[in-house]
């Protein structure tokens, strides 16, 4: 079926003129994200490369972005992952190194561009909480190990991740520039003490179904959901004290087939049109600094880049490094 | 391909073993196209999966060490077996009486309730289990409505426990004892049961000494069915279980999708294969595999 | 006496409540996603703020749930009719054949229920790779079948065990031919564990999600791989709306099979 849809486009182009058609793919998370994405950057992308069809793939899964690399013929040519998995799939040889003649380094945000990714988009791990759950909203991380004065259930990311770990050392006193590497074993004792408080969410739908519904007052939460939340007028608050950036990446599978386009996607991706037009969409902020000037002002006021007072970067490379080894202890501690 | 669906099955069926000099192998050549199908599309790549757990990251045993010395491994096995086994009790109770309702309901009626049971199993199964999410969170709508009326002060935790995954299980689960089930009783001649109360058997009598016994066969089906599927199963533990019923799928699904760590997947995907297994050995030995029809087909 | 519905005395009433329970508990959470289907909240509240079709238009708008819709009824009815076949001759060879091994091989077929379905999705995708089967309908239809054939095997094993051979070697005594009998006597007798079956096949393939992220492609989608996706990142009630029309079609089809039936008999 497929091999019939490609030759007929082919046929459809050869009949336009001399240039053959080329389907490359870009495999992203689904939902309104992936549509955002399509919209902001390969529909573009297809418009100035005459004969390419950027296809639509999904969701994103590592498993099977393995087994293509391994198996040498990886059929998606531009992915987005997270960060600390480019940083590990770089390690382990799965990724392409960017071709940086053709994406321009010095446009991106240096905090949200490697060797062999560049950002797609980035966001921050905030507080978010309901408002009127308690007599004053909470501030500061350590209001959510405070269960007498803010009760109710709290909300953090279920996986193994940069994020829940560094809000407990935060809510511990450590200060942001001594948290790593990670001290694991007073994280953990934080956290313990409210384990009985903590409901798990396993997506950004569910934290949001979390929410709104009020089955948990406060938590751990990406910015981009709460605001959504607020749009919808749900009456839900965010303090952005010590917020916590970390990014969604692309990198190329090695052995794309159509890595020079691929390349050339990257760039699309990361420049400054791109990035305002998908903040634009999506309430997550731009990668690459100058897409500020394009956005209009209701768009720029929701976005972590207005917040980076206290703000704090999530370390990739420790967590790369550290991936396998907090996973076991981190599943192994929520399993107790 | 191993299956041709142009041809009829039962095309092949006179020619396939009836040839009387090789009596020995009498039915084999009818399991030979599930069985290729499987060699090929099942075992070979599996196991070339499950070999990497004896050689990722190095050589050697070290997989499996880890798995039996680490007490996580140990917790979630535990948890893994006792949801299997308390959603197979469940999923039985439930559907037992069902199935036999099913059996002796008058035609009309018993089409109606085939189908609320299909209309149920046709509905995206993960449709369902969110619904089932919302249904039982603390702020759902059975904690409010039991509040309303009074039964209970405090929401009952029905979900991120054992509990909510029973329930969500169960639910998914229960077709796949009572169809078997259904099956097994109707093929009972209602005779056998006037002849139990003719011999003068009282009601209980006649379930206990005949009717449960007759029915073993779709009990084992179904159970069979609900138990081992239980064991791998995965998107509703995942959405309904908390951290502490974590289930052995989720933590593979962790290990082979996120961690891409494989020679520890392979390595726990191996040991539940294996205990499972050994698990139903057992069964046959002490049970027979669900064949204890009286004067059966042996 | 026990299985004769008017001679049950008050156990009837006893077993018709439960029946009303269960299917109680089995249209509940169906009756809420259609409920929550015309609610206005995208964040499944319940009961909603107000009604709305918004959902509906939305699907209709968005030719891929339909496209995903039609996929996954093609995987599943191609999954089905391969699994019902080779599962009905395995049974034979498992239950009437005489060959060594049967315990063991039996055990083998159920091998694919107990491996987790993530384990088989990697391994089978690796493979496909390197054959070309990768992003093909004969690829998914076989990552299914791997799937539902230990439930058809199963199911009519089971069926086949309960059916007393005696009847229909009477009929090839009787002068019909060994395969006529089988097709005739042995075939109908067996009717519900194939039921059984093709419900359950068919519903493996329906639901499954796993392995479907790996078989699937750009232009190969089926509708628990789209509702996976949305509900992790987006929890749109479009996924109540498609789910409910769902259900609105199997009553449409179970109403006109029960005309046809009710036609037939007069």
């Amino acid at each position: 079926m497929r091999t019939k849809l490609i030759l007929g486009t082919a046929m459809a182009l050869f009949a336009a003129g001399p240039a053959l058609a080329e389907d490359m793919v870009f495999t992203s998370w689904g939902g309104t994200t992936q549509d955002a994405q399509q919209e902001a950057w390969a529909v573009p992308f297809a418009a100035d490369h005459a004969g390419v069809n950027v296809l639509m793939d999904g969701p994103t899964d590592y498993g099977k972005l393995k087994a293509m690399v391994e198996a040498g013929s990886p059929v998606w040519d531009v992915v987005d992952v997270e960060y600390d998995f480019a940083v590990q799939a770089a390690k382990e040889g799965l990724v392409e190194p960017v071709d940086f003649n053709v994406v321009d380094r010095k446009a991106i945000d240096p905090r949200f561009v490697t060797d062999h990714a560049v950002g797609s988009f980035y966001y921050s791990f905030v507080l978010g909480y309901n408002e009127g759950a308690s007599s004053e909203p909470p501030a500061s991380w350590a209001d959510v190990f405070d269960t007498d004065k803010h009760p109710g259930k709290r909300a953090f990311y279920k996986w193994s991740a940069p994020g829940a770990l560094e809000i407990a050392l935060l809510a511990d006193g450590v200060a942001p520039k001594d948290l790593y590497p990670l001290d694991l074993d007073r994280a953990f004792a934080k956290l313990d003490a409210i384990k009985g408080d903590i409901v798990w969410w396993g997506s950004g739908a569910e934290s949001q179904q979390l929410l709104a519904s009020g089955e948990a007052s406060l938590g751990q939460f990406w910015n981009g959901r709460l605001y959504a939340l607020q749009q919808e007028g749900a009456p839900v608050g965010i303090s952005w004290a010590q917020n916590l950036t970390a990014a969604d990446m692309l990198v190329v599978p090695k052995g794309a087939k159509h890595k020079d386009l691929a390349m050339q996607f990257l760039a699309r991706a990361t420049s400054p049109e791109g990035q305002a037009k998908l903040a634009e969409l999506t309430a997550y902020a731009p990668v690459t600094p100058a897409a500020q000037k394009l956005m209009d002002e209701a768009t720029v006021k929701g976005l972590p880049d207005q917040h980076t007072e206290g703000q704090i970067d999530l370390d990739m490379a420790y967590w790369a490094d550290h991936r396998g080894e907090i996973a076991d202890r981190w599943y192994a501690w929520q399993a107790q | 391909m191993a299956h041709g669906p142009s041809t009829m099955p039962a095309h092949g069926l006179p020619a396939a073993g009836r040839a009387p000099s090789l009596r020995r192998w009498d039915g084999l050549g009818y399991v030979l196209p599930a069985f290729l199908l499987l060699a090929f599309f099942f075992v070979l790549p599996v196991v070339a999966l499950l070999l990497r757990s004896v050689l990722e990251p190095t050589p050697g045993l070290e997989n499996f060490a880890k798995l039996l010395t680490t007490p996580t491994y140990a917790q979630v096995f535990l948890n893994t077996f006792t949801v299997a086994g308390v959603v197979t009790l469940a999923s039985l109770l439930a559907g037992f009486p069902v199935a036999w309702l099913l059996a002796v309901l008058p035609g009309r009626w018993a089409a109606f309730l085939f189908g609320v049971i299909l209309l149920s199993m046709w509905t995206n199964l993960l449709a369902r289990t969110y619904a089932w999410m919302v249904l039982l969170q603390r702020t759902g709508v059975i904690n409010r409505a039991l509040m309303d009326v009074g039964l209970i002060d405090a929401p009952l935790p029905l979900i991120r426990n054992l509990a909510g995954v029973t329930i969500g299980m169960t639910y998914i689960m229960l077709p796949f004892v009572i169809l078997p089930l259904h099956a097994t009783l109707r093929a009972i001649d209602p005779a056998v049961l006037q002849a139990a109360s003719l011999c003068g058997a009282n009601r209980w009598q006649a379930f206990r000494r005949v009717l449960l016994p007759l029915s073993l066969p779709g009990v084992a089906a179904g159970s069979l069915m609900v138990f081992v599927m239980s064991l791998g199963y995965f998107v509703t533990p995942a959405l309904l279980g908390g951290a502490s019923t974590m289930m052995l799928a989720e933590l593979i699904a962790q290990l082979v999708q996120s961690l891409l760590d494989w020679g520890m997947g392979g390595a726990a995907a191996f040991v539940l294969l294996v205990v499972t297994l050994a698990l139903y050995a057992l069964q046959v030995r002490f049970l027979g595999s669900g064949r204890m029809t009286a004067g059966g087909a042996g | 006496m026990l299985l004769t519905f008017e001679r049950m005395g008050a156990l009837r009433w006893i077993l018709v409540l439960w029946g009303v329970l269960v299917a109680a508990f089995l249209l509940l959470p169906v009756l809420f996603i259609v409920a929550l289907s015309f609610g206005s909240s995208r964040w499944l509240q319940f009961p909603p703020p107000a009604w709305t079709l918004r959902w509906y238009q939305e699907l209709l708008a968005d030719p891929r749930w339909l496209d995903s819709i039609l996929t996954s009824f093609k995987v599943a009815a191609l999954v089905t009719v391969a699994s019902v076949l080779l599962g009905l001759l395995a049974a034979f060879g498992l239950v009437r054949g005489r060959f060594p091994g049967r315990e063991v091989l039996r055990a083998f077929f159920l091998t694919p229920m107990i491996l987790p379905v993530v384990v088989l999705a990697v391994a089978l995708y690796a493979l496909f790779l390197r054959v070309g089967l990768n992003g093909t309908l004969a690829g998914f239809v076989i990552g299914h079948l791997i799937l539902a054939l230990p439930f058809s095997i199963i199911s009519i094993t089971g069926a086949l065990e309960g059916f007393d051979k005696a009847i229909e070697d009477a009929a090839v005594v009787c002068g019909a031919h060994p395969f006529e009998a089988k097709l005739r006597v042995t075939l109908p007798a067996l009717k519900l564990g194939l039921f059984g079956a093709a419900v359950f096949s068919f519903l493996v393939s329906w639901d499954e999600v796993i392995v479907a992220i790996f078989m699937a492609s750009p232009t190969l989608q089926t509708f628990p791989v789209r509702i996976w996706g949305v509900l992790r990142q987006d929890l749109s009630p479009v996924i109540a709306a498609a789910s409910s029309l769902l259900v609105l079609l199997t009553l449409v089809l179970m109403a006109a099979a029960a005309l046809v039936r009710r036609g037939s008999r007069r």
